[in-house]
């Protein structure tokens, strides 16, 4: 089957056994995202947002759950590719940007060195080549001194600066899709905004799909062409973003619409 | 209730990295007063100082120079006698649940913990009372029993303001205490701290780079950049009016509240 969509998922569902009994996780999830569209996945806690994203990346341990469904990266099926093949794809044709950027980098290693060993992992650069390759996007990002971001450690950078180094490395990757699971909920508000105008230079620019997690709907108001609701498993209400924000079906995207609200009025 | 009286602080290195201490003043020259039964936020980027000034103000921080003086008692003296006095009612709550508790406790161990430090209780009196406490705070006499990882984020902070008003404290400092959370559970603690305080007469200082949640909750504000007090105001909700750089910097930073209001990246 051919398909046009960067990502198509279809019946994916997650179950985890649990003395004898078998728990749903995920019930059937269906998504497709085209290419240099964002689509916003919202929902509380607990809804399996993180899980369907882990999945996605074909993360989750087959041994303690089970993951049924399809996953097409501009048609290829991804669910039963060979953990060597999957390897190549995260990074070079999914990348990540995680909600602490703290735990996405080694501590002991600078983050030129991480960077290059990122981008040399999935190229043919030679060293030299990717480290002015890394520079040079790291300008693109906005941050300064390239030099001396290279040089830094990860504690060394504030949070936003360093989702940005990761936002940094997908653009010099290029992949057709970024899962970015909460990329600003550890940041404050300046920051949020910066990180934001760059994933959204990298979806101008470069075309990347992204599947963006969040709770905050001022982002997903800010960023998504169109949004995915969670709760408990299941996706309740998939529409375009216009329309959800004038005519929500679902009560509990009523309520996420109405906690906003609420915060506004009192102001 | 509270002075802060020209506080300065700065972060300097020892040891080692003395060499590379070129981070500078953290505060420089702060000074403002709160008033029982007031809320006042304390809004500014990262790295603006906020949380220093919040724990000087708790007493866990010496600043550099400066006094701090909470009902009538300097908390930085010799010997630390001021901080003795008062130690009781400042309390406070930060922005990380999880690790402002211990996760081997129950919550009703939690809870009791001021109380056991600072009042003789019987163990049926304390039992009752982090009862009392627990429905204060919306949650159920029986989650006393759980421990911190059987709750969610927004119940855990329940939990932490519930240990934050045991000892029925005047001032409590709210360091972020909503940016963890979601959406839905943000609006409902907002709601909770707004009512504890006309319930109990608490004061707050509500330090966050939220501007909506300043415009909620607070009845004066003050702007913090670079380690100083930048902008003051009364009336929380002229914020985005301000033309000071730093304010509308926050403000321009908000993001819309429905997709057709989205600008143009500047």
């Amino acid at each position: 089957m051919t398909s046009t969509h960067t990502l198509e998922v279809r019946g994916l569902q997650v179950r985890v056994n649990d003395g004898g009994k078998s728990l749903p996780l995920l019930k059937a999830i269906d998504l497709t995202i085209e290419k240099g569209q964002v689509l916003g996945l919202v929902g509380e806690s607990g809804s399996g947002k993180s899980i369907t994203c882990s999945a996605i990346l074909q993360l989750l341990n087959r041994r303690g759950l089970e993951v049924e469904g399809s996953v097409r990266l501009n048609g290829r099926q991804l669910t039963k590719l060979p953990n060597r093949e999957i390897r190549m794809i995260r990074g070079r044709e999914i990348g990540t940007i995680m909600q602490n950027p703290m735990n996405a980098f080694t501590p002991v290693y600078t983050v030129g060195s991480q960077f290059v060993e990122t981008l040399r992992t999935h190229s043919k650069l030679s060293k030299m080549q990717a480290r002015a390759q890394a520079a040079a996007s790291l300008a693109e990002v906005g941050l300064s001194e390239p030099a001396r971001v290279m040089k830094s450690y990860p504690h060394q950078l504030s949070g936003g600066m360093l989702q940005r180094v990761m936002i940094a490395i997908s653009m010099c990757l290029q992949p057709a899709l970024v899962i970015a699971d909460e990329p600003t909920t550890a940041l404050d508000s300046v920051n949020q905004l910066q990180v934001l105008r760059q994933l959204d230079k990298l979806r101008t620019e470069y075309g990347t799909s992204i599947l963006l997690v969040s709770h905050d709907l001022g982002v997903i108001a800010r960023m998504a062409d169109t949004v995915a609701v969670m709760k408990a498993g299941e996706i309740v209400e998939h529409a375009d973003v216009h329309d959800l924000f004038d005519r929500p079906q679902h009560d509990y995207t009523r309520m996420l619409l109405q906690a906003r609200l609420r915060g506004r009025k009192d102001a | 209730m509270l002075q802060v009286h020209q506080v300065s602080h700065s972060y300097g290195g020892s040891g080692w990295r003395k060499s590379k201490a070129a981070a500078g003043k953290v505060l420089d020259n702060v000074s403002f007063d709160l008033e029982p039964g007031c809320c006042l936020g304390l809004l500014g980027t990262s790295g603006a100082g906020k949380s220093t000034l919040g724990k000087i103000v708790l007493g866990l921080q010496k600043p550099a120079s400066g006094q701090v003086t909470f009902e009538g008692f300097e908390l930085y003296t010799k010997g630390r006698q001021g901080i003795r006095k008062v130690r009781r009612d400042l309390q406070a709550v930060f922005q990380d649940c999880y690790s402002a508790v211990n996760p081997l406790m129950t919550a009703d161990h939690i809870i009791g913990e001021p109380l056991r430090n600072y009042e003789r209780l019987s163990p049926a009196e304390l039992k009752r009372r982090t009862g009392e406490l627990l429905e204060q705070v919306g949650l159920a006499a029986e989650d006393g029993s759980k421990r911190p990882s059987q709750f969610s984020g927004g119940q855990l902070q329940r939990v932490n303001i519930a240990r934050a008003i045991a000892l029925k404290p005047k001032l409590i400092v709210l360091d972020e205490p909503i940016s963890s959370l979601d959406m839905v559970h943000q609006t409902l603690i907002l709601d909770l701290l707004s009512e504890l305080k006309d319930s109990i007469g608490l004061s707050y200082l509500f330090i966050t780079h939220d501007i909506q949640a300043v415009m909620t909750i607070c009845d004066r504000v003050a702007v913090m950049d670079k380690g100083q007090i930048v902008y003051h105001t009364d009336s929380p909700s002229s914020l985005p009016s301000a033309e000071h750089e730093a304010v509308q910097r926050l403000v321009s930073a908000v993001l819309p509240q429905h997709p057709s209001l989205r600008t143009s990246w500047v």
